[in-house]
C-alpha cells in the first residue's frame, strides 16, 4: 500500500468515524426538545400471569403516549438481580425508570439513580425510603378486607374452626402487609385457629402441591387464604378434587385462572389489584413529569385501588362503571378491553395523579 | 524472522484463560458497536462491580469443581452470613466484630457441610441439597422473614459502608478493589501451593489421591469451610454494598456462580481449574445481562437470547481452544 492510499483510508475512515457519531450521539437542542422518550420498565419476575397484566398497563400507556417502552427484570424474584437490571436501565440511558421494589437492599441503589437524575416510579412492591411516588394497593388494609369477607363467609365473629394461611415468599415486604391484616380481621373470631402462615411457593407447580398438602393435613379447615397470584387457582384445584369439600377458598389477582376457579365455585373470593393502574399509572407520572419538569423526587403514595371479586359480583374501585362477573372474566384476557373499560380512569384519576398523591404512611394505614 | 525471534514466538503460550478472554472481547465489542455508551468507563466499572460478588463465588466454587464436588448451599451461606453480621450490628456490636462473626458463621457452615460429606460419605451436592433449606430457614427465623437494615447513622457511617456503599469517592469502586485482590490470593492458593495441588489431585482421582497419602477427608472439610468463608466474605460485602439484607438474597446465585466458572473453563469432571476463568465467565455472564438491557431486547425474549449467547460465548471459547491445542 502506497503512503498516499494509506492515507486516504485513514481520512475516509474518520469521515465516516465523525459521521456515525454525529448520526447517533449528538443532539441539537430542538432535536433533544423533540426527542422520543424512553421508560424502563422493570418487573420482579418475568413470565407470571398477573405481572403480564401490570406490563400490558405499561405498555398501553407507553402507546398512548408515544413514547418507547423497554421491560425487563430477573428470571425469579430477588433483589439484587432486580437492582442489576434496573442499574442496567439507568445506564442504558432511558429517561425514567418504574420498578417493582422486592427488596429493602434495592433501595440504596435506587436512590443512587434517583440522585444521578433519573427518575424512579416504584410500584407493586414498596421499597420504604425510595425517593420517588409509589403506585400499589393499600396491602395492609386489602389483607383486612381479604379476611373479613373470608370470616363473613365461614360464620362471622362466632365461627369455630381451623383456617389455613399461606404466604408464597415469606418477607416479602407487601404479603408480610396482606397476611398482617388478613390475621388481624380473622383473630376477631375467638374460635378459629391460624394454622400457619405457611410457605406454599410461588411456582405454580409448587404451590398446588403445597395447598394439596396443607389440606390433606387439615381436612376440617373451615378456609383456606392465599396471598398470592397462584393461590386462589390452586386452592380451586384442590378444594374441587376433594369431593363435597365445604372449605372457603379466598386470595389475590384476577388471572384467568383465578377467575375460572371463582366461576365454578371451587374458591369464593379474589382481590385484584387494578394492575392495568399499577401498570399505566407509573409509565403516565414519568412521562408527565420528564415533559412538564414536575419534580418526583420524594416518597409518595398512590392508591391503584382494590377490586373485590365474587362469582356473583365484582367491585371496582374509584366508582368505576359497574361490571359483571363475564365481563371481567373476558377483560382478563383482552388488553383492548381492559384499556377501554379503563379510559374514564385515564382520563380522570390517573390524569390527575398529583391531586392523589399522599404521604407514603398511608399505604400501610 | 530471525531463528531466536521464531524460538520465543514458539516458546509463548497463550495463557488458559485466552480464549474465554476473546469470546469476552467478541461480546463487549458487540454490545459496544450496537450502543456505544455501554462502553463508557463509568458503566463498564460499575458493571464490573455490580456482578464482583457473585464473581468472587465463583472463583471459589472452581476449588469444588475441580475437586469434583459442588456446593448448592453458598448462596445460603451468603445470605445467614450476612444477617448474622447485620443483626450482630443492630444489637451493639461493634461494626467490625459483626464482620468478623459473619465470616466465622459463614466458615462454620461450609465446615459443617465438609463434615457431613466425609461423614456420611455422601457426594456434598446431596448433602448441600439439605443444609440450604437448614441455612435459609435459620435465616428466616433469625430475620423474622424480614430485611435487617442497620439504619443507625452510627453504623451507617463506618468506612466499612461508606467504602463498600461508594461513599467515598475512588477511581475504582472497592469492591472491585478487594475482589481482584481476593481473586489473586484464590489463584495462587489453587497454583501455588500444596493445598491447591492436592485439591487438584483428588479432584483428577481420588483413590489414587488417597493412595499417594494426600488426607482427603481433611483436605474436603477445608476446602468447604473455605467456600464457607468466602460466601461469608460475599455476605458482608453485601451487606456493606447494597445496606441491607433481604430475605430472598442469594436465592439466585447458584445458576450464574456455577455458569460463571464453567464459561470460564473449569471443567465439571474435576482435575483441574481456573479462578481467573471464572472471573472472566462472571464477567461474560454480567455482559449478557446488560447487554439484553441496553438492546432493548423485550423481556420475554430475554432468556431465550440469554441462552443463545452462553451457547455463543461457549462456542468461540471453544473454536478458540481448538485451534490453540492444533497450533500447539
Amino acid at each position: 500500500m502506497t503512503i498516499k492510499s494509506r492515507k486516504a483510508r485513514w481520512s475516509a475512515l474518520a469521515l465516516t468515524t465523525a459521521m456515525v457519531l454525529s448520526a447517533s450521539g449528538v443532539a441539537t437542542p430542538a432535536q433533544a426538545a423533540q426527542k422520543k422518550l424512553t421508560i424502563g420498565f422493570v418487573v420482579h419476575v418475568i413470565g407470571n400471569p398477573f405481572i403480564n397484566q401490570i406490563i400490558d398497563g405499561a405498555k398501553a400507556a407507553a402507546k398512548d403516549l408515544g413514547v418507547t417502552i423497554k421491560v425487563t427484570g430477573p428470571a425469579g424474584a430477588e433483589g439484587d438481580a432486580q437492582l442489576t437490571a434496573v442499574q442496567n436501565m439507568a445506564a442504558s440511558g432511558v429517561d425514567g425508570i418504574a420498578t417493582s421494589v422486592p427488596a429493602a437492599s434495592m433501595v440504596k441503589g435506587l436512590n443512587a439513580i434517583i440522585k444521578a437524575g433519573t427518575p424512579i416510579v416504584q410500584f407493586n412492591g414498596l421499597g420504604v425510603g425510595v425517593n420517588g411516588p409509589y403506585v400499589g394497593e393499600k396491602s395492609v388494609e386489602s389483607g383486612r378486607l381479604l379476611g373479613k369477607m373470608v370470616l363473613d363467609k365461614i360464620g362471622g365473629t362466632s365461627a369455630k374452626g381451623d383456617v389455613i394461611v399461606g404466604n408464597c415468599y415469606p418477607g416479602f415486604p407487601v404479603l408480610e402487609n396482606r397476611q398482617k391484616g388478613v390475621l388481624e380481621s380473622l383473630a376477631k373470631a375467638s374460635g378459629v385457629k391460624i394454622v400457619g402462615p405457611s410457605d406454599v411457593k410461588v411456582d405454580s407447580a409448587a404451590n398446588f402441591a403445597a395447598w394439596q398438602g396443607l389440606l390433606a393435613a387439615n381436612p376440617n379447615a373451615l378456609a383456606m387464604v392465599g396471598l398470592c397470584a397462584p393461590d386462589v387457582e390452586s386452592i380451586g384445584k384442590v378444594n374441587a378434587a376433594v369431593p363435597g369439600s365445604k372449605t372457603i377458598g379466598g386470595g389475590y389477582d384476577l388471572t384467568t385462572g383465578n377467575l375460572a376457579a371463582l366461576a365454578n365455585g371451587s374458591a369464593h373470593i379474589s382481590l385484584g389489584q387494578t394492575p392495568f393502574v399499577q401498570g399505566y399509572l407509573p409509565v403516565y407520572i414519568l412521562v408527565d413529569s420528564i415533559r412538564n419538569k414536575i419534580k418526583i423526587n420524594k416518597p409518595g403514595f398512590i392508591d391503584a385501588g382494590t377490586e373485590i371479586v365474587t362469582a356473583t359480583s365484582v367491585i371496582e374501585p374509584f366508582k368505576s362503571a359497574p361490571l359483571t362477573f363475564t365481563e371481567l372474566q373476558k377483560m382478563s384476557a383482552s388488553l383492548t378491553l381492559t384499556r377501554k373499560y379503563y379510559d374514564p380512569l385515564v382520563k380522570g384519576y390517573i390524569k390527575n395523579w398529583k391531586k392523589n398523591l399522599k404521604p407514603i404512611a398511608d399505604e400501610s394505614a | 524472522m530471525s531463528e531466536r525471534a521464531k524460538s520465543k514466538s514458539r516458546r509463548f503460550k497463550f495463557p488458559e484463560e485466552a480464549s474465554v478472554i476473546f469470546a469476552l472481547l467478541v461480546l463487549v465489542g458487540i454490545v459496544g458497536t450496537l450502543r456505544p455508551t455501554f462502553l463508557k468507563p463509568q458503566n463498564l466499572l460499575n458493571l464490573a462491580a455490580s456482578y464482583s460478588i457473585s464473581a468472587l463465588l465463583a472463583g471459589c466454587i472452581v476449588y469444588l469443581l475441580s475437586m469434583g464436588e459442588i456446593d448448592l448451599s453458598f448462596g445460603w451461606i451468603l445470605n445467614l452470613s450476612a444477617v448474622v453480621a447485620g443483626l450482630s450490628m443492630i444489637a451493639g456490636v461493634p461494626v467490625w466484630i459483626a464482620i468478623i462473626l459473619g465470616i466465622v458463621a459463614g466458615g462454620l457452615m461450609g465446615a459443617i457441610n465438609g463434615f457431613l460429606t466425609v461423614v456420611m460419605r455422601l457426594p456434598l451436592i446431596i448433602v448441600t441439597l439439605g443444609t440450604a433449606s437448614v441455612f435459609q430457614g435459620i435465616s428466616l427465623i433469625s430475620n423474622k422473614s424480614g430485611s435487617v437494615v442497620p439504619t443507625d447513622e452510627k453504623l451507617t457511617s463506618n468506612i466499612f459502608f461508606r467504602a463498600l456503599g461508594g461513599e467515598i469517592d475512588t477511581p475504582v469502586p472497592f469492591i472491585l478493589i478487594f475482589v481482584v485482590f481476593a481473586f489473586l490470593v484464590l489463584h495462587l492458593t489453587l497454583h501455588k501451593t500444596r493445598f491447591g495441588y492436592r485439591i487438584l489431585a483428588i479432584g483428577s482421582n481420588p483413590e489414587a489421591a488417597r493412595l499417594a497419602g494426600i488426607p482427603t477427608k481433611r483436605i474436603k472439610i477445608l476446602v468447604c469451610a473455605l467456600m464457607g468463608v468466602v460466601s461469608g466474605i460475599g455476605g458482608v460485602l453485601f451487606l456493606g454494598f447494597r445496606g441491607a439484607v433481604d430475605p430472598s438474597t442469594g436465592a439466585n446465585l447458584l445458576l450464574p456462580v456455577v455458569a460463571a466458572a464453567i464459561i470460564g473453563g473449569t471443567p465439571l469432571s474435576g482435575g483441574a481449574g481456573t479462578v481467573w476463568g471464572s472471573l472472566v465467565g462472571a464477567l461474560i455472564v454480567g455482559v449478557i445481562g446488560v447487554g439484553v438491557v441496553f438492546l432493548g431486547i423485550d423481556a420475554v425474549w430475554s432468556t431465550l437470547v440469554t441462552g443463545l449467547v452462553i451457547i455463543f460465548a461457549i462456542g468461540v471459547d471453544q473454536v478458540v481452544r481448538v485451534r490453540k491445542n492444533r497450533a500447539g
